[in-house]
């Protein structure tokens, strides 16, 4: 039986990531709870593939991405450029995405990741979701997705 | 110290930046394995420029990962007092293995506090112990 991340696996994952490089002084943490208006301006991705094969992906507003890109870039949130956020955006997925990885069975590894600025989220075909955490920072919604793919790698080579 | 930070995320490479600059150390940035090759192949192999004493690392980047970027320093004997610390998200066990088999000294896993990476460096001894950001 394989073991799949749940949304308090999520939880503890970004209260480690929030406390090391968003909300180092402990007075903005990420609340578990979804935000009054759920918004999906950015996401980021990153995918995983071995013994388990999915994606994780972390989406938000475009004014939380702004404010990962100010907290992570050193800058104000004014100065914080597209490519800022896609920067600081893709290394969260990664840092969130890997920290999912390790709940996982082994041997797995992780794609560089994708972001998508334009509203979308991506498209991942032939998946289901696993568990996501719906969150509120700075009253702006972010969203942490794991999805599985449902394919039969196997059985499409076959 | 020069040290080489090197990861494909500038925001990443900001943070490790800053935890090191402010233990006096100089810092030389690079986005990928490649260019980090590149550099010490233009400054210090085929000139005189000063080899750096540490480098860290990430895994995952984009045309030269971390694990081929240490494996690569391992086989240059003038690079042999460079000391690697991979700074990655991959923490299999037998990643982790891998790595120091390969020749990296030391292993942090993101995310990480500043104290975190203080204190590997001072088991490294590139730091005095009790230092703390």
């Amino acid at each position: 039986m394989t073991t799949q991340p749940t949304v308090e696996d999520l939880k503890v994952i970004a209260e480690q990531v929030w406390s090391s490089y968003l909300d180092v002084d402990g007075t903005s943490p990420l609340l578990p709870v979804a935000a009054d208006k759920k918004v999906i301006d950015v996401t980021a991705s990153v995918s995983v593939t071995g013994a388990w094969r999915g994606h994780v992906l972390v989406s938000c507003s475009e004014a939380a991405g702004k404010y990962v890109g100010a907290a992570l870039l050193g800058i104000e949130f004014d100065d914080v450029a597209e490519e800022d956020v896609a920067d600081a955006l893709g290394e969260l997925a990664n840092i969130i995405g890997g920290n999912v990885k390790s709940l996982l069975p082994e041997p797995c590894a992780l794609s560089l990741p994708h972001v998508h600025i334009d509203g979308s989220s991506g498209r991942y075909p032939a998946v289901t979701e696993v568990c996501h955490l719906d969150g509120t920072w700075r009253d702006e919604s972010v969203t942490v997705t794991v999805l599985e793919s449902t394919t039969d790698l196997a059985g499409a080579k076959a | 110290m020069l040290t080489m930070v090197i990861d494909d995320s500038r925001a990443m490479r900001l943070i490790l930046k800053r935890i090191v600059a402010q233990l006096g150390f100089d810092v030389v940035e690079a986005g990928n394995g490649q260019e980090a090759m590149d550099y010490l192949k233009t400054n210090v192999l085929d000139g005189e420029g000063e080899i750096p004493g540490l480098a860290l690392v990430d895994w995952n980047m984009p045309e030269m990962n971390g694990l081929e970027f240490v494996t690569a320093v391992r086989a240059e004997p003038r690079l042999r007092g460079m000391t690697l610390m991979m700074v990655t998200t991959e923490s299999e066990q037998n990643q982790i293995v891998r790595a120091l088999a390969s020749g990296a000294h030391e292993y942090v896993i993101k995310p990480f506090t500043p104290d975190a990476i203080i204190d590997k460096l001072a088991l490294l001894g590139l730091v005095p112990n009790g230092v703390a950001a």
